[in-house]
């Protein structure tokens, strides 16, 4: 490969990457374009920043439509333009452009004070994953009620590829809900965040459709123990801190059965 | 005279988001659909659900826009087992990509970017050209862009440029006589001179689309219907080609399947007209 070749690549990436900022680069570029009929070098470098930031706005618009609602226009702006100079595209699939916004909101001025935002481009990059999560065959409550009894106490059911939790420490999902049933205009306020703690379960259903609903305490707590590789009876053995032992096997195939029924498991791991 | 040895699909369109409620409910007399390959690199869902209704009715192409031939950086292996991988899993009639670069240090522009028309440019990518056909086992179809620059390094017109990157790599082309008609505009060419500079039997493929024009320049937007001079320049090309798979490719304001359908129409009587008035030998 030339080194002629890399060098005009690299001024030439500098350059769309923002004309302001990298006058040098373009400064340097100028002499290795060649003055055109129509489009003239300037002109035609100009062509390729704008489309640049446009593309990439573009998509983090489409992959986060109540966070830009959240933020308005001035600031909605000013993040994308952050975004993508401190963030620069290293992936093939624009799909996944987005995905340090929640880290990148959580340490910039501004949005760093607005802890809410990072959480809701969070929700919103779970709702992305949760739509091309891969597939899984679905896991039968007729199929455990088969299996027998003593292999009960090992069971460690396996979750559906797209089954994620978002823990939330705002009223993020609430506010981001409340976004997408009203259109509002630049001059309305979205809800007034605050402080909250709460478990929501993310998954796509049989349907393919994307679903989620906040967890119950005892529900957070088997989503957790599941996933951490824990079985059916030390489960059942955690609930009886804080229910009466009586009450445990019900209260614990309950929430298999709520979420065998959801389209939640994948396979009962006995 | 058509190159006996170039398969002909008809004509086809991109499939779209907004198209798809509409295809799965009633799908449409399409002869084919051309897929973004990265689109569907997907683990699953309704993207790959979707993929699989289209293909079990139509033959698919796969259509690239991150392979980078012309880029620096290495070769993507990740991203080109991916690549290998869908098409293992749909089968597609070819696979292509764009004849640019995409980013460098591992940033991606997202954008097709144009190489210097010279001899050094050919060799470094026709080395990747059969690095990526040998890792794929098939030919791959590459695209020429639409571009708002020119290097002061280039050596030879695009056309030329295009032309000797097929034929030392073996690879076929995708004609995109849109942004022939954008570029010439742009850089003052002749948009004949570029179809005569094309090697016929490399030619697999045809892209119809609009652009906008800004007053002295245009931009490739394909956002619009295509106009008549890129009619009249795909009529020259089915008169130099023969018959070419053509697609229409639209790729924002995405009108109702419907108008795609009726401009669809308006290409196969356009091959039609041109393929009646090309002069066979006797």
């Amino acid at each position: 490969m030339s080194v002629e070749l890399v060098a005009l690549q690299k001024a030439f990436l500098a350059s769309m990457r923002g004309a302001a900022a990298n006058r040098a680069a373009s400064d340097q570029l100028m002499p290795a374009l060649a003055l055109g009929r129509n489009a003239t070098p300037e002109l035609g470098l100009a062509i390729y920043q704008n489309a640049y930031g446009a593309r990439l706005r573009e998509v983090l618009e489409n992959d986060h439509p109540q966070l830009g609602k959240y933020l308005g226009d001035v600031l909605w702006l000013q993040l994308c333009g952050g975004y993508i100079d401190a963030h620069p595209s290293t992936v093939r699939s624009l799909r996944d452009f987005g995905a340090s916004l929640p880290g990148y909101l959580a340490t910039a001025a501004p949005f760093s004070s607005i802890p809410i935002t990072a959480e809701l481009a969070a929700f919103e990059r779970r709702l992305l994953d949760c739509f091309d999560a891969a597939d899984a065959p679905l896991a039968t409550w007729q199929a455990l009620l088969a299996t027998p009894i003593k292999k009960w106490p090992s069971l460690r059911p396996q979750f559906h590829p797209s089954a994620q939790l978002h823990h939330a420490q705002w009223n993020s999902v609430e506010i981001w809900r409340a976004l997408k049933a009203a259109a509002l205009s630049s001059a309305q306020r979205p809800p007034e965040s605050c402080a909250t703690s709460a478990d929501w379960l993310l998954w796509r259903d049989s349907g393919q459709i994307t679903r989620f609903r906040s967890l119950s305490a005892d529900e957070a707590h088997a989503y957790a123990h599941f996933r951490a590789g824990g079985d059916f009876a030390d489960l059942c053995e955690a609930l009886q801190e804080r229910h009466a032992p009586e009450l445990v096997p019900g209260i614990a195939l309950g929430i298999l059965q709520g979420w065998c029924n959801e389209d939640v498991i994948s396979a009962w791991g006995v | 005279m058509t190159p006996q040895s170039r398969p002909y699909l008809g004509f086809g369109l991109g499939l779209r988001a907004q198209h798809l409620g509409e295809i799965l409910e009633n799908p449409p007399a399409v002869d084919w659909f051309e897929i973004i390959s990265e689109n569907f690199m997907v683990a699953g869902g309704k993207p790959r659900r979707n993929l699989e209704f289209v293909r079990a009715r139509y033959p698919v192409v796969m259509h690239g826009v991150s392979l980078s031939i012309g880029g620096t950086d290495p070769l993507d292996q990740q991203y080109l087992h991916k690549l290998k991988q869908l098409a293992q899993e749909i089968e597609p009639a070819w696979i292509s990509d764009h004849l640019c670069w995409t980013g460098i240090d591992g940033i991606n522009s997202h954008d097709l970017l144009p190489l210097p028309y010279s001899q050094a440019a050919i060799k470094h990518v026709v080395t990747r050209v059969n690095q990526v056909q040998e890792f794929l086992g098939r030919e791959i179809l590459l695209e020429n862009l639409s571009s708002y620059v020119e290097f002061s390094d280039s050596e030879m017109p695009e056309w030329q440029f295009v032309a000797e990157v097929a034929q030392r790599s073996g690879c076929r082309l995708l004609l995109d006589v849109n942004n022939i008609q954008v570029s010439a505009h742009n850089h003052g060419f002749n948009a004949l001179d570029y179809l005569a500079g094309i090697p016929i039997d490399r030619v697999w493929q045809i892209h119809l689309a609009g652009h906008s024009v800004h007053g002295d320049y245009v931009i490739d937007t394909h956002d619009h219907a295509v106009p008549n001079a890129v009619w009249a320049l795909y009529s020259d090309a089915t008169r130099r080609f023969g018959a070419v798979s053509t697609m229409i490719e639209r790729d924002d304001h995405i009108p109702p399947l419907a108008e795609l359908l009726a401009e669809l129409n308006q290409a196969r009587a356009a091959q039609a007209e041109a393929l009646g008035q090309m002069i066979t030998p006797p």
